[in-house]
């Protein structure tokens, strides 16, 4: 259990999600797993929030789907950014760049 | 795309569906498969995999909700559940249907009349532009006084806000065709009248300047309706030569079937073709005051500034001719958009039947939202495993708005079918006061009021249940029965309904009670004289045969002798204005300035004013309207004698408080000639029941020539006797006219039809509220009995007398209504005033209507409340107590 939970704003669950099918593709617990690893336990992400997210993400066409085997031999969907995605992720990650930038700027001033 | 996309997805919803279902699933398993490894036992680890998932429905549905379409298909669920629902509940839901069609069916057909009648812009170019002009006296309390032709000229010539000033008069002329003579009604109009309406011809044309020239040919217009009734649609009418007034008058057109204003008429034509009209004599007196006059104003001109153009055109009137607008009388303009005052004397009853129909309606709303309250009751265990299965209260709420709804929309349908037959006797009834009535119809804004109103009346009832659905899941799971601490919040919710169903129909019932008691006061009034056995038909001769006096005269004497001298003819009279007839009723008393002898007013003054109603010999014996002073006339009062004239007993008391007026002179011509008062009759109210008498002299019709109206009195049916009357005047004279035969008895009841029917629809609005609220009473009481079913049976084991249980269900009962009609009762002290202008000799806060209604309600609560508490009489206190 990590020491505080911090809540998901949509936009930033989105980024995240890009983010973590960046490199593979993945099954929902997969990107959950994935997503806390890759803020160190600091999200942690609810089946209740990810699968609305995954579809909406999918309807938008920044993802798409297909049925794979898991690594202990489970049948999984598999989900894996679209070019649509990849051009999400680099946008998304360019607008969140601007606003940490200028939010930390704010708070040391 | 996004449409395709939707339609492909609708279309592979079941696979989705599974998809979905088998995705979180699969991410149940790896996550146990996850928790097994981390060294947890299988059981462990699926239990807690489940608790961390929170529950695959919750999963499932929350996806579902962020699907593209996922609104329609929500919207379909709740309309196929909600179908199915009412399906399974058909009593329920036809007892609701039924009781909304009867409130929206009601609405829907006030609204047509309203929306025609008050609403619809009038069906002319630019009608929305078109102003009435009224000459108005205010000192003299005269409000619309006619026309002369020098005062439309000076409106026509000075005004700078209109752009037409148009003039209207109406006569009734002998049209002479092949085999008898026929009386029209003519409109007789400035050349530019259809013009300025923007009306165009069916046939041939409409008036042109020329056709108003001094020495025009004659022509004439038809009405569409004149021209099919009398002409069946002749498509060859156009250049027919018709005798009227002994000169031929061309036909040079036909109009489109349109509304007329500002009254119907048979043909059109120009002021130069009527005799009246046309003479020299009339045109150049400026007090000889006839027409009607319109305006149109110059677009962009607002009301405001075209009436402060045309009170300053009136001000250099007034200053031009202080003869004629003694600076005492206040003279003025006053301008005001035709449509309004087409409808100014229908305006207030139909707002006050519009009101009580949706005083109606919102009572069978709350009725209805009782009724869904009730089952809701029933339904709660359902909605709270709905809820445990994932459904969001706001679905669920919509879930009811849905169905009630559905019910209030199959509502409007039948309201729709139901309202016809209503709506045509609505028209007929607002035909009484505006020719607007020909218009009602129901169209696109009349269906979109329903559709409004039905949708809105559905959001209204199912409002209140929804929200209460599902506010307590646990709770109610928890519970084997219904009764929850919810259902007491329904208890007070209802209460709360039935008391402002209580308070609306209390409203309406005191509503409907002052105007039967304003009716019964009015059919009671004695109208002066005996309107049993009477005729009264219209005389129209040719007045061409009869020009000087002496033949008008003699007429007069032949007709009433030829009447007099029938079989069955008790008395027979002539006089201008018969009682009660319906033009008398709709201009009201003429308003004629006299001087009295020794009392001159002298310039500048007002002058004071009586009406003139010219009458024959016998006139009083006839109709017996009581001599009180003096003589009647007799046959001999004609040009040559004396002139003579009998007064009214208010113009006695008014004009000559201390004196004997028979003997006293007055003059209506500055002093040229005199009229001798010999005698005093009693006052006749003769322009309706609800008309006091005003001033009246009436004065010998032989002086003047001849009487349009023919009162006979017969010894048995008037109307037996007509066949005769009307062969005998034919003998005398085949060009003699005859028309409108009617017993005055029957114009007396046609007189007070409007208030006799404005009472019967209130009352039945006001019936139906108190059927429906002693229905809404009657089921919370029985509900509250249900309810109580454990406590009664304790309080009776314990030995409670029946008697006192009932006592005290009654009194839950008799609180809730006591406290709406409390509620009622300060309401209808506050709406009464509404309807004073409608009440004739009755307070709106007449002590008796508010007692009697009172005591009605409180009787008819106390039954609604009996019949479910004797319920009470028949619980086994064994079984109440097995119930749990």
């Amino acid at each position: 259990m990590p020491p505080e939970q911090t809540s998901l704003l949509q936009g930033t669950l989105d980024l995240l999600i890009l983010k973590s099918l960046a490199l593979q593709q993945l099954h929902g617990l997969g990107i959950a797993r994935r997503i806390e690893q890759m803020t160190r336990g600091t999200f942690q992400v609810k089946p209740g929030s990810l699968f609305p997210a995954l579809h909406r993400m999918e309807e938008e066409g920044w993802l798409t789907s297909t049925w794979g085997e898991s690594e202990n031999n489970r049948r999984a969907k598999y989900y894996r950014l679209t070019k649509a995605g990849r051009k999400q992720l680099e946008t998304e990650t360019e607008r969140w760049g601007r606003i940490s930038l200028a939010i930390a700027q704010a708070l040391e001033a | 795309m996004r449409l395709i996309n939707l339609i492909r997805k609708w279309s592979h919803r079941q696979k989705e569906e599974q998809d979905l279902d088998q995705e979180v699933h699969a991410y149940l398993e790896l996550l146990t498969a996850e928790k097994i490894r981390d060294g947890m036992t299988p059981e462990a680890a699926a239990r807690s995999a489940r608790i961390e998932l929170g529950g695959t429905e919750q999963v499932k549905e929350q996806v579902r909700d962020v699907r593209s379409g996922a609104w329609l298909e929500t919207v379909l669920q709740d309309l196929r559940y909600g179908f199915r629902m009412l399906l399974h509940n058909p009593g329920f839901s036809s007892l609701i249907v039924l009781t909304l069609a009867l409130g929206i069916g009601a609405n829907t057909a006030i609204f047509s009349v309203v929306y025609g009648v008050l609403l619809r812009p009038l069906p002319y170019q630019r009608g929305g532009d078109l102003v009435v002009l009224h000459q108005q006296a205010t000192q003299a309390h005269l409000s619309n006084v006619p026309f002369s032709v020098k005062e439309i000229q000076d409106y026509r010539g000075y005004n700078h806000t209109l752009d037409a000033v148009v003039e209207y008069h109406n006569m009734n002329f002998l049209l002479l065709g092949k085999d008898l003579a026929e009386r029209v009604e003519a409109g007789v109009v400035s050349a530019n009248f259809f013009d300025a309406l923007g009306v165009k011809p069916l046939l041939g044309r409409t008036f042109v300047a020329t056709d108003e020239s001094p020495n025009a040919e004659p022509v004439i217009i038809l009405s569409y309706q004149y021209w099919q009734r009398r002409h069946g649609g002749d498509a060859n009418i156009v250049g027919r030569v018709f005798q009227m007034n002994d000169r031929p008058h061309t036909v040079i057109g036909v109009l489109p079937p349109i509304p007329q204003y500002p009254e119907e008429n048979d043909i059109y034509m120009p002021t130069t073709a009527c005799p009246t009209r046309s003479s020299a004599a009339f045109i150049n007196n400026r007090d000889s005051r006839m027409m009607t006059v319109f305006g149109r104003v110059k677009p962009g001109v607002t009301l405001a500034t075209a009436q402060a153009d045309l009170s300053a055109v009136a001000g250099q009137i007034e200053t031009a001719y202080p003869e004629n607008y003694p600076k005492a009388y206040g003279y003025g303009l006053a301008a005001a958009p035709l449509g309004q005052d087409l409808a100014r004397r229908a305006r207030a009853t139909l707002l006050v039947l519009l009101g009580a129909a949706g005083f109606v309606l919102l009572i069978a709303c709350a009725n209805v939202a009782n009724l869904m309250l009730a089952r809701l009751l029933k339904r709660e265990r359902e909605f709270a495993v709905r809820r445990a299965l994932g459904a969001s209260r706001v679905r669920l709420m919509r879930q009811l708005l849905t169905e009630a709804t559905m019910l209030a929309v199959a509502g409007g349908a039948l309201g729709l079918m139901l309202a016809p037959p209503v709506l045509s006797l609505l028209v007929k009834f607002a035909g009484q006061f505006t020719t607007r009535a020909a218009e009602v119809k129901m169209d696109a804004p009349v269906l979109l009021f329903t559709l409004l109103l039905s949708v809105g009346s559905g959001l209204l009832f199912g409002f209140a249940p929804a929200l209460y659905s599902g506010a307590h899941v646990a709770e109610t799971l928890r519970q084997a029965a219904a009764q929850t601490s919810s259902a007491r919040k329904h208890q007070r919710l209802r209460a709360s309904l039935v008391m402002v169903q209580v308070a609306v129909s209390f409203v309406l019932l005191i509503g409907a009670g002052l105007m039967m008691r304003s009716f019964v006061r009015l059919q009671q009034v004695d109208p002066g004289f005996r309107s049993d056995r009477l005729l009264s038909l219209r005389l129209s001769p040719n007045f061409n045969r009869y020009q000087t006096p002496q033949l008008a005269s003699a007429l007069s004497d032949n007709t009433l002798r030829s009447i007099r001298a029938l079989g069955g003819v008790e008395s027979a009279a002539m006089t201008s204005n018969s009682p009660f007839s319906p033009r008398a009723i709709a201009n009201g008393p003429s308003s004629n300035d006299f001087e009295i002898e020794g009392k001159l007013a002298g310039n500048g003054n007002m002058k004071p004013s009586t009406d003139v109603t010219l009458v024959s010999d016998r006139y009083f014996e006839t109709i017996r309207q009581p001599l009180l002073q003096g003589r009647t006339f007799t046959e001999h009062d004609d040009a040559e004698t004396l002139k003579a004239g009998i007064i009214n007993q208010a113009m006695a008391r008014h004009r000559w408080p201390t004196e004997d007026p028979v003997g006293k002179r007055i003059t209506f011509d500055q002093g040229k000639t005199w009229t001798t008062i010999v005698g005093v009759v009693g006052d006749v109210r003769e322009y309706g029941l609800d008309h006091a008498p005003g001033d009246e002299i009436y004065l010998p019709v032989k002086q003047f020539g001849f009487g349009s109206g023919l009162v006979v009195r017969t010894s048995s049916d008037p109307m037996s006797i007509y066949p005769l009357i009307r062969k005998a005047l034919h003998d005398l004279d085949p060009q003699l006219a005859v028309d409108q035969a009617e017993t005055i008895e029957r114009r007396q009841e046609e007189s007070v039809s409007s208030p006799r029917i404005t009472a019967i629809l209130l009352g039945i609005f006001a019936l139906l509220a108190l059927v429906i609220s002693a229905s809404g009473i009657a089921g919370i009481m029985a509900l509250a009995v249900s309810q109580r079913t454990q406590e009664l049976g304790i309080r009776m084991a314990l030995g409670q007398p029946r008697t006192s249980l009932i006592g005290m269900v009654l009194r839950q009962g008799l609180a809730v209504s006591l406290s709406g009609t409390a509620l009622g009762l300060i309401g209808a002290v506050a709406l009464g005033r509404l309807l004073s202008s409608m009440l004739y000799a009755t307070p709106p806060t007449d002590a008796i209507t508010f007692a009697t209604v009172s005591l009605l309600f409180v009787t008819v609560a106390t039954f609604a409340c009996l019949v479910p508490a004797r319920r009470v009489t028949r619980i086994d206190p064994i079984s109440a107590l097995r119930q749990e």
